[in-house]
């Protein structure tokens, strides 16, 4: 028990001492999540941007205007024809309504009003979504304008309990970034370290056993993995206000399963790895792809078709949806059992293999 | 078993694939004794060294350290023996202290605890004791690793090339600590391909080529036994000197290497007269003439027909 001690606090103090580890393990998930949330987090992302730009005179232009002012999921700006399609042009509005002069003519004598929208193509998703607000506006007016009863009304619902930015759709990837490069880097670049420097070897001149190196390291990972979490989660909320929706104790149970799953496929790499470059070359193999296709940054459904086996494998993908549904209360790919179990599956594997292969020298 | 041997060795056998690096080796070690297996790189004796601590599997044979057997009670022998591995690299962020400690917590049923103060300055670390490792001089990390083999007080410390790529000064002080641990009466297995260092601190030396041991003994003996004579080496062109000069009275053989002769010879002045006269009458050009005693190193070069460090 003694030696554990001292072999955990070793470990603690390399991992302390080591300013490069520290700094990818603990500041920059932090420094990457103000970063993301300075550039996509500002706004609300239901929230629409409408420049409304009108040219009429008459009595149409300013009902359309106070129509749109109604609406609560719309951000009215006011300003000229070409100052809006400036701001249009440097994504500042989603979305820009001309109201042409002489709109009110036509509407008065009984033509139908061409009323302009403009808007950037290449932003798809959600210039679908915007477009239909506006539609929606107009269709409301227009009814309202020739006394038709509406036929329907529309009060807007979302899926989720609370409305959701997307900085609270990247607090839990970034947790899930976090421990997938704890486990795959912080864990396998010392332990093949340890290796090359024949330390291990040279425990082995001891009588210490050998589960008393593996367990001691393995404890240390997957307290700094609970360390990550309470910092992601405090700087989150702290800063973004990033509020946690469900329970403490299983966001506890997702960080350290997470985080030993990711542990066994760090001591797999360190298994196969002969040198420290080549273990960086696999783990940065691993690494990238999980990033980009696990759905942590991205919804997974914007995927294309034939990388939705590599997407279903992936670990990462289950991880975050774990962590998503439980931080922030998103709708969940899978409930969270299957999530739990699709990792244990990678956490067996990986633990089998990671013993079968590991070399001690 | 005999309780005056620390270690013994019988039919030793280890294979690297096609590669016998132990080839049937024999030997033992008594308590308190300082023993040396010198040989070139490659010749096995660093394997023999791993084999009898318990880090290697032999393919054949059996080793006894300290009255147990080397495999069931490894786990044993493991807590009487300390150990100091050729690559000396140990967790670089910890200090000198830091190690020490960390490494006699391995040893929890010490009967006498070591006092890690004195044991850093048995090895001269006094002023690195707050050092990280990394940032200790190649010596200064020999002599911590040295320093670590003996957290747990053993009975008998291997020592595996402790001053290979050391410089000269650093070598002498691993020497002078070497020499304080025979003192107390340890049991010291070491190898090296250091003639000089097998001669300074060995009381027997095993010299060992290709997997098997040569020649058994202590320096003096070994020398005296392959050579009555001393030696005289000139620096001369090998014709035509190398058939006059043999022929001196005296010499016995006469051995050439790298542009200078080794003469062996049972009676010095008669060969010394000898040379002069050469020398005056013009006959062979030579200079530079250096007479010593004959060292482990001709008798390597004899028993192998190559020098230690080719």
């Amino acid at each position: 028990m003694k030696a554990f001690a001292k072999m955990f606090t070793a470990s603690l103090k390399e991992f302390a001492r080591d300013r490069t580890a520290f700094f990818w393990t603990l500041a920059f998930p932090i420094l990457f999540m103000l970063l993301f949330g300075a550039i996509f987090g500002g706004g609300d992302s239901t929230q629409i941007q409408v420049g409304l730009v009108v040219e009429d005179q008459g009595s149409a232009g300013e009902g359309l205007a106070q129509a749109f002012s109604n609406v609560p999921v719309i951000k009215l700006y006011r300003g000229d024809r070409e100052t809006e399609l400036a701001a249009l042009k440097t994504g500042k509005r989603g979305v820009v309504v001309v109201l042409p002069a002489g709109l009110s003519q036509s509407i008065g004598s009984g033509q139908t009003g061409q009323v302009e929208v403009y808007y950037d193509p290449s932003q798809q998703m959600s210039t679908q979504f915007r477009l239909a607000v506006v539609q929606q506006v107009l269709e409301h007016t227009e009814r309202h304008v020739t006394g038709n009863t509406p036929m329907f009304s529309m009060t807007p619902k979302t899926i989720q309990a609370e409305r959701m930015r997307n900085i609270d759709f990247l607090v839990p990837g970034i947790l899930g970034m976090a421990l997938m490069q704890l486990g795959i880097m912080a864990t396998s670049q010392p332990l093949i370290a340890l290796r090359q420097n024949q330390v291990l070897r040279r425990l082995g001149t001891t009588p210490l056993p050998r589960t008393t190196v593996l367990t001691s390291q393995v404890t240390l990972r997957v307290l700094i993995a609970v360390a990550q979490a309470a910092l992601i989660v405090l700087v989150a909320r702290l800063v973004f206000n990033v509020q946690m929706t469900g329970s403490w104790l299983v966001l506890l149970g997702v960080v350290l399963f997470g985080g030993l799953t990711f542990v066994s496929i760090g001591y797999l790499i360190a298994a196969v790895a002969r040198t420290e470059e080549s273990g960086m070359a696999i783990a940065q193999i691993i690494n990238f792809p999980m990033m980009f296709l696990s759905g942590i940054f991205f919804p997974v459904e914007v995927m294309p078709k034939f990388l939705k086996p590599v997407v279903t494998a992936m670990p990462l993908t289950y991880l975050g949806d774990a962590l998503r549904q439980t931080m922030v209360g998103a709708s969940a790919l899978h409930p969270l059992t299957l999530d739990i179990a699709v990792l244990g599956a990678w956490l067996l594997v990986c633990l089998a293999l990671a013993v079968r292969f590991f070399r001690w020298e | 078993m005999d309780n005056t041997l620390a270690i013994e060795v019988r039919n030793l056998v280890k294979r690297y694939g096609n590669l016998t690096a132990v080839d049937n080796i024999n030997f033992t070690v008594n308590r308190g004794e300082v023993f040396g297996m010198l040989g070139p790189n490659g010749a096995g004796k660093t394997t023999t060294a791993e084999c009898i601590a318990g880090l290697r599997q032999p393919d054949g044979g059996d080793i006894t350290v300290l009255g147990m057997k080397v495999g069931p009670d490894t786990h044993r022998i493991k807590a009487r023996i300390g150990v100091q591995l050729q690559t000396a690299a140990l967790y670089p962020l910890l200090t000198v202290r830091e190690v020490l400690d960390l490494f006699a917590s391995f040893y929890p049923n010490q009967k006498k605890r070591v006092n890690l103060d004195e044991l850093v300055a048995l090895v001269d670390l006094q002023e690195k004791a707050k050092t990280y490792t990394k940032a200790l001089s190649g010596g200064q990390r020999q002599r911590l690793s040295v320093a670590l083999a003996l957290v747990n007080d053993p009975e008998i410390i291997f020592l595996d090339e402790p001053t290979t790529g050391l410089d000269p000064q650093a070598r002498r002080s691993m020497w002078d600590i070497i020499s304080r641990f025979r003192d107390q009466g340890k049991t010291i297995f070491l190898t090296t391909h250091y003639m000089e260092e097998a001669e300074r601190l060995c009381d027997r030396v095993a010299v060992v080529e290709r997997g098997r041991i040569i020649a058994l003994g202590s320096p003096a003996d070994l020398i005296t036994t392959h050579f009555k004579e001393s030696a005289i080496e000139v620096q001369t062109p090998a014709s035509p000197a190398d058939t006059i000069l043999s022929n001196l009275p005296g010499v016995s053989h006469a051995q050439r290497e790298n542009g200078r002769l080794t003469l062996f010879t049972v009676a010095v002045l008669a060969t010394m007269a000898g040379l002069m006269e050469l020398s005056e009458s013009g006959q062979v050009t030579f200079k530079d003439v250096t007479m010593r005693r004959a060292t482990l190193e001709d008798v390597f070069l004899k028993l192998t027909g190559r020098r230690i460090r080719d």
